[in-house]
């Protein structure tokens, strides 16, 4: 055997070790190809997207209406004024600018939580389909997170106490479920924090409008 | 005489070649069979089941891109049509005008601006023996946090993804991907926000970010950068904003 030859067979081997290398360590990424993900996964994601494209398909209907509205109004009668003034109203209410009222449920949450238990209960909810959001008497928008403040949790500048309520707007039952799942959220702050959370259900509830100004300095509409 | 020289020459060349080759050999074989065991778990589960599902989910995605589209495309006529007055003076117009301030504040409406871009992606490390594979990867939770810490930094306005945030926005882990309002993510995740002022300072100092998010960046060695920019664009939020349970208070629109 030659130095040259063994020099040869080294350095190929040492290249396909590299492609192996390179090989296993993209395989200890997370899958990215659908077909490399478990069935209860992929089941719970065609759920997830189904019910998606059901409210996409919902809100493609409704405004399309809305655009029928105009167009019948020619858009400058009084009719154009309704259809206007009926959208700011909804729009308003989305965006926490307006208070609204409807069934939902009421949660009563006592214990040592920090800002990022309280996050995560706010997230469950809004994942579960909650419209509408208030942690005591201030209405949550996009942009409320709650923080460490000097002495106590805040939300947009409100102090939030070791007690407090969080109501929020939306389906009772499907929202108490996704709360009161094994494993949930519920479970993991009251065994993990301590917590003591109770649920009820209400007909009446109503949240204020948010006291924060939401006009955008910095950002301007595309136009 | 030539060859009893050459011969001991031979034999130490063998023993560094054979040396060689076997540690060489050795790590391939190493390396090899790590490779296969994960191949081999990888493989053995794609079942038919699985390619039927993942077929029906990639269908339901391209269905999902399709009505946004269309959405997109009624929601700019519409805001077309109340831009049409905004010009006069009458009460449509002013009804109008204020309509797209608040769309523009609910997150409803395409916006530029400066701001910071933060691309966030799963640790290039190879995952340790025993270790937890969670840990390496982006999770839910840190984008809840840089979510959070941009927010409290004063961002107007975030985007992930092109997922504009909104007040009834989720960030929900589903298995290895993370929802964000209707649609699966996946890494790298990249988070626009536009804010006045140094965004980014304030973004850096915040506990929100500090507390969980930059440690497990550190510790796992996540994919981690952030730049500013002077004009971003975002998207507008594009989905339902109907409400089946909130109902507005009358009187509340004055």
């Amino acid at each position: 055997m030659s130095t040259p030859l063994a020099r040869f067979s080294l350095a190929l081997i040492a290249f396909v070790i590299g492609l192996a290398l390179v090989a296993q360590f993209r395989s200890q990424a997370r899958p990215t190809e659908l077909t490399s993900l478990p069935v209860a996964e992929l089941s719970t994601r065609i759920q997830t997207l189904s019910d998606a494209n059901g409210q996409l398909r919902t809100a493609l209907a409704e405004q399309r209406s809305l655009l029928a509205e105009y167009q019948a109004a020619g858009a400058q009668g009084s009719s154009a004024l309704d259809v206007s003034r009926e959208e700011l109203r909804r729009i308003r209410a989305y965006s926490g600018l307006a208070p609204v009222e409807g069934q939902g449920i009421i949660l009563r949450v006592s214990g040592a939580l920090d800002a990022i238990a309280v996050n995560d209960l706010v997230n469950e909810l809004r994942n579960a389909g909650a419209e509408a959001l208030a942690v005591d008497e201030t209405r949550l928008t996009a942009r409320s997170v709650v923080v460490e403040g000097a002495r106590t949790l805040e939300i947009d500048g409100a102090p939030i106490g070791r007690t407090f309520t969080l109501g929020a707007i939306g389906d009772p039952d499907g929202l108490v479920a996704a709360l009161q799942r094994p494993g949930g959220i519920v479970a993991q702050l009251e065994q993990f924090v301590s917590a003591t959370i109770t649920i009820t259900q209400t007909d009446t509830l109503r949240l204020p409008a948010t006291e924060a100004d939401l006009v955008p300095e910095a950002a301007t509409p595309v136009e | 005489m030539t060859g009893a020289r050459a011969a001991p020459g031979r034999i130490r060349i063998r023993s560094g070649w054979i040396l060689s080759m076997a540690l060489a050999l050795g790590a391939l074989g190493f390396v090899a069979a790590a490779q296969w065991n994960s191949e081999f778990q990888r493989t053995t589960y794609t079942t038919s089941a699985q390619q039927t599902l993942a077929e029906q989910a990639v269908a339901l995605e391209e269905e999902q891109e399709l009505l946004q589209a269309q959405l997109a495309g009624v929601e700019a006529e519409l805001a077309s049509i109340q831009a049409a007055s905004e010009g006069s003076q009458t009460a449509l117009a002013a009804v109008n005008e204020e309509l797209a301030e608040t769309r523009l504040a609910g997150g409803l409406t395409a916006v530029t601006g400066p701001g910071v871009v933060i691309e966030i992606a799963d640790s290039r490390r190879v995952l340790p023996v025993g270790e937890n594979p969670a840990n390496y990867i982006v999770l839910a939770d840190d984008l809840r946090d840089l979510v959070a810490a941009l927010w409290h930094a004063g961002a107007e306005a975030i985007a992930i993804n092109g997922e504009r945030l909104v007040a009834t926005t989720s960030i929900y882990g589903v298995g290895s991907s993370v929802l964000v309002n209707t649609a699966f993510l996946s890494p790298p995740f990249r988070l626009e926000a536009v804010g006045a002022g140094q965004l980014d300072e304030r973004f850096r100092a915040e506990p929100a970010y500090l507390g969980r998010v930059a440690q497990r960046i550190d510790a796992f060695d996540l994919e981690f950068a952030m730049v500013s920019s002077t004009e971003l664009s975002l998207p507008a939020f594009i989905g339902s904003t109907g409400l089946r349970w909130a109902v507005p208070v009358e009187g509340s629109e004055e």
